[in-house]
């Protein structure tokens, strides 16, 4: 067994676990945390997708001994008591989730690439969202919801003409 | 995945120890990324005893141009590869390499190190490498060794790590740095598909006579692990760049693959892709040697 | 490894209704106060209103509930194991090894299936394959266990002997009927549909020029985001409920049913959210596996399919092979067209004729034909089933009547545009089983999408291709 200790959304939480768990199981299964799915366990479709000291990563592929001492944010640390994240508001807005299960992967994937681009491209957004599949809703609703999300986290107003974002 | 006992290394010495330790006893992985080593895990029968998760040895994640050349350590993330300043400027084809590979989040886990200890033949990382005579640094409990990456891959999956040693360092020759270079892969898709064939060109440029010099080809997913295309490279040494050369080095090139057959391509197609592709690699390579001799930086051998 | 440290708070679930209650203690998440609710009685307006969906916010939050997220008091978790051996018989299944492993609570095999037997049409489809395996991805033994691991590992120490038998892999192959039967005694040919109109052999002696073209798909995999899966509670009453993300609910109640042997009043079973369906989830699989081992153990009992069995033991779209024939005037006019269609169905029926049907009346295409004779087949191989996907048949043949055309079109020197808005429906043209069309807009589709893309000249667009 190995004891891990790591933050999760702010908070302090350990658990103590066998090595072979990898750290979508400890969310999912010790911390109660399910937003991140499984969906194809090898690193292809995205679902599991959290970010790791600031670094989007399939919580598929890593280790729960290996995120010992790290920053894990996952999708239920977006949002507060009072807020929405604006990622999570335009997505819902622009209809860019339908069944939903590859959501919390790409809002996260979303999320990273804000981060580190408050202006990201049509182009960089397909690129930053390479590793989450989308079976139902397609990408086009979500590139739209990203670059909506990325005017409002600049304070800037949500161009009216939405389709422009995706053929630019 | 089945059970296996877990270690975490503190650093490349630390790593080394643990392997010499367990070693012995039993199968043993070393875990770095394990973008590819976490996805094999689940689905073998018989997995490793011992695995030894690398990932936190900070003494492997350096990029640092030293005596020997470029030095890129093994855990160099492939992210981090697309950030670094000095690849970005002395190897746009490693960047670009490293932007074929997997999509964002597998190439924030997956590192250089363990791209070439995976060996698989269609590996993003190896044709640019083999094509600057990267030159590994393997260690061991004896102490460190270095081969040429030419004799790292044995075969498909196989390298000579024994089970005690370790990939340490990549390094990229000095005489090799900033030599002009392309990288192409053709996959199947944009996105995280694996190579149907990957190509990288490579040459110094004899500016006087306008000729190829030095010029190298790694050929990847077309053997049972990357290669150079040699007889192409001897063809091409000395002769004018010219279009046609070029082509012609695309073709001799064909002979030096050995593709197969399987469910992504024909080995008829691979070997068409061959042709096509290391010409566009070496026009790709000549059109940014003109572009670093335009902004007077590079594009000669270095005194 | 013993059992996985979780917090059980209750082991009752009936006295606890809310069965989305996880079990970690402590909400760690506080959900965003704006949240918009009509009055009572206030009449809210619809129309030129932007809808979202209703369950948006809780995805994005990463609140949705999947069975997956869903975790009952005590319960297990199943694995199934898979043939992986395209046709044999059994000759003997061991468990004894596998039921001997700690954490290990329950192992059965096809013998242990009240009634062996379902599937939405024809009842074809074993539950657990007990004498013969048809396919590959054919179960023939399931355990439950406490953790999903020993499960895994559970089903590797069950030993399984064969005697191997030749595959049928091959769907023309199938067709023919000196090749020995899938499901022997029945036959392979287990659909057929023919439709006739006019005298398609008279129309191509009068023909300027006849075209043939042979075309084939492949087998596609729905693969939803969410795999398959479904949990399993028998209770004390003799009731069992089955948390499934089947698309049919009702009609999965009469599949369980049959297989268990029990009435249907003794079975709930509850839709679930869906990660995705597609076709893929609109018949039971091994929801009467996991009733029969929560039946056995007590305990409510979960299967998640990997992303590999989703592909080999979940249904798929039929890849066809399609023959055409079409006979053309000088002017290029459509006088009569030929279909034959082979529906490579896998092991079991599951949705194949509607498939088949589909498929069948729609291989002319969007075309007045006058003469026309279109069969269609489909068959049985030691394949992954194939069954509903997205449009039942429909992809499959516009790729070939559409390539067919394209190649009439280029042998007759014709715009393939103008081909088609020769051939093509219009108000109140008679479809190929005798429909008269209403609202008909072919044409107007087609001359709009070509102005849109700037097919040869028109419109300012860089379209490459046409298709109806």
């Amino acid at each position: 067994m190995v004891n891990v200790t790591l933050k999760v959304n702010g908070e302090t939480r350990s658990a103590t676990v066998p090595p072979e768990t990898t750290l979508l199981r400890l969310l999912r299964d010790q911390f109660n945390l399910t937003g991140a799915k499984l969906g194809c366990d090898v690193g292809d479709c995205g679902a599991c997708t959290v970010i790791v000291d600031g670094k989007p990563v399939n919580s598929c592929l890593m280790l729960a001994g290996q995120a010992d001492g790290r920053e894990v944010l996952t999708i239920e640390g977006l949002a507060n008591a009072d807020h929405l994240h604006p990622l999570q508001k335009l997505f819902e807005h622009f209809g860019s989730l339908q069944c939903g299960f590859c959501g919390p992967g790409v809002i996260m994937s979303a999320k990273a690439l804000l981060d580190e681009n408050p202006n990201p491209s049509a182009q960089e957004i397909r690129d930053a969202l390479g590793g989450n599949l989308c079976r139902c809703t397609g990408y086009a609703k979500m590139i739209e919801a990203i670059k909506g999300a990325s005017c409002i986290l600049r304070g800037e107003e949500i161009p009216a003409v939405k389709s422009a974002f995706v053929t630019e | 995945m089945k059970a296996f006992e877990f270690f975490s290394a503190t650093n490349s010495n630390h790593a080394v120890a643990l392997l010499a330790q367990h070693a012995a006893n039993g199968k043993v992985k070393v875990l770095a990324g394990g973008t590819d080593l976490l996805a094999d895990l689940k689905f073998s029968v018989h997995g490793p005893d011992v695995v030894v998760d690398i990932s936190r040895a900070n003494d492997l994640k350096n990029i640092a141009v030293t005596d020997q050349g470029l030095s890129i350590g093994a855990l160099v993330t492939h992210t981090q590869i697309m950030r670094s300043p000095v690849i970005r400027d002395m190897f746009p084809a490693l960047v670009d390499a490293a932007h074929t590979i997997g999509a964002v989040q597998t190439r924030n886990l997956g590192t250089l190190g363990g791209n070439l200890v995976t060996a698989v033949p269609s590996m993003d990382s190896g044709p640019t490498l083999m094509a600057l005579e990267a030159i590994v640094t393997i260690a061991s409990p004896g102490g460190r060794r270095q081969v040429p990456l030419s004799e790292f891959f044995v075969g498909p999956r196989k390298t000579i790590l024994k089970p005690d040693e370790l990939l340490a360092e990549i390094i990229i020759p000095k005489q090799n740095l900033g030599k002009p270079t392309h990288f192409l892969k053709f996959g199947l898709r944009k996105g995280q598909a694996l190579a149907l064939v990957n190509v990288a060109g490579s040459f110094w440029v004899d500016w006087e006579k306008n000729t190829f010099v030095a010029p190298r080809i790694g050929l990847g997913a077309v053997a049972p692990k990357v290669i150079r295309a040699s007889q192409a490279e001897a063809f091409l040494e000395g002769r004018p760049i010219t279009p046609e050369n070029m082509a012609e080095a695309g073709r001799i090139a064909v002979n030096d693959a050995k593709p197969i057959s399987d469910f992504r391509a024909s080995a008829e197609y691979r070997r068409h892709l061959v042709a096509v592709l290391t010409k566009r690699a070496l026009e790709g390579a000549w059109a940014l040697a003109q572009k670093k001799r335009l902004e007077g930086s590079n594009g000669k051998r270095h005194a | 490894m013993p059992d996985k440290p979780r917090v059980i708070e209750k082991p009752d679930v009936l006295e606890k209704p809310d069965i989305l209650k996880p079990p970690a203690p402590a909400p760690l998440v506080t959900f965003p106060v704006e949240v918009v609710v009509p009055e009572g009685r206030q009449q809210t307006p619809a129309v030129g209103q932007r809808a979202t969906r209703a369950d948006a916010r809780l995805h994005g939050l990463g609140q949705t509930k999947y069975i997956d997220d869903m975790y009952f008091p005590n319960m297990l978790f199943a694995k199934i194991k898979r043939a992986g051996i395209a046709s044999a018989r059994i000759k003997s299944i061991d468990t004894k090894e596998a039921e001997a492993m700690p954490g290990v609570i329950a192992v059965i095999t096809g013998r242990d299936i009240p009634c062996n037997s379902f599937g939405p049409s024809l009842k074809d489809q074993p539950v657990l394959a007990s004498e013969r395996v048809f396919h590959a991805g054919d179960g023939v033994a399931a355990v439950a266990a406490v953790s999903e691991q020993i499960a895994a590992e559970a089903i590797e120490k069950i030993k399984v002997e064969y005697e191997p038998l030749t595959p049928v892999l091959d769907p023309l192959e199938s067709l023919k009927l000196e090749t020995p039967g899938v499901h022997a005694p029945s036959a392979n040919i287990y659909g057929h549909k023919l439709i006739k109109k006019g005298d398609v052999e008279k129309a191509f002696a009068e023909s300027y020029r006849v075209f043939e073209g042979t075309f084939r798909t492949q087998m596609v995999e729905h693969v939803p985001l969410e795999p398959y899966a479904c949990i399993a509670q028998w209770d004390a009453n003799g009731r069992v409920t089955v948390y499934s993300t089947l698309g049919r609910i009702t009609l999965g109640r009469a599949d369980v049913a049959r297989t268990l042997g029990i009435p249907m009043s003794r079975i709930r079973i509850i839709a679930t959210v869906v990660g995705g369906n597609f076709g893929g989830k609109n018949e039971i699989r091994a929801e009467p596996v996991m009733a029969l081992l929560s039946k056995k153990t007590g305990r409510p009992v979960k299967c998640v399919y990997t992303r590999s069995e989703e592909f080999t033991a979940s249904t798929t779209r039929h890849p066809l092979v399609m023959d055409y024939k079409t006979g053309v005037s000088k002017q290029g006019k459509i006088l009569g067209r030929k279909i034959r269609l082979v529906l490579d169905g896998g092991a079991y029926c599951s949705w194949s004729e509607t498939t088949l049907g589909k498929a069948c009346i729609l291989s002319a295409g969007p075309y007045n034909i006058d003469n026309l004779y279109a069969e269609a087949f489909v068959v049985y191989t030691n394949k992954t089933m194939t069954g509903a996907m997205r449009g039942f048949g429909a992809p499959q043949v516009c790729f070939a009547y559409e390539s067919h055309m394209d190649d009439i079109a280029h042998a007759l020197g014709l715009d393939p545009l103008e081909f088609r808005l020769m051939n093509a429906f219009e108000e109140g043209s008679i479809s190929p089983t005798g429909q008269k069309l209403h609202s008909v807009v072919v044409k107007e589709s087609l001359l709009r999408a070509a102005k849109r893309f700037g097919w040869n000249g028109l419109g300012d667009g860089n379209g490459t291709g046409v298709k109806a």
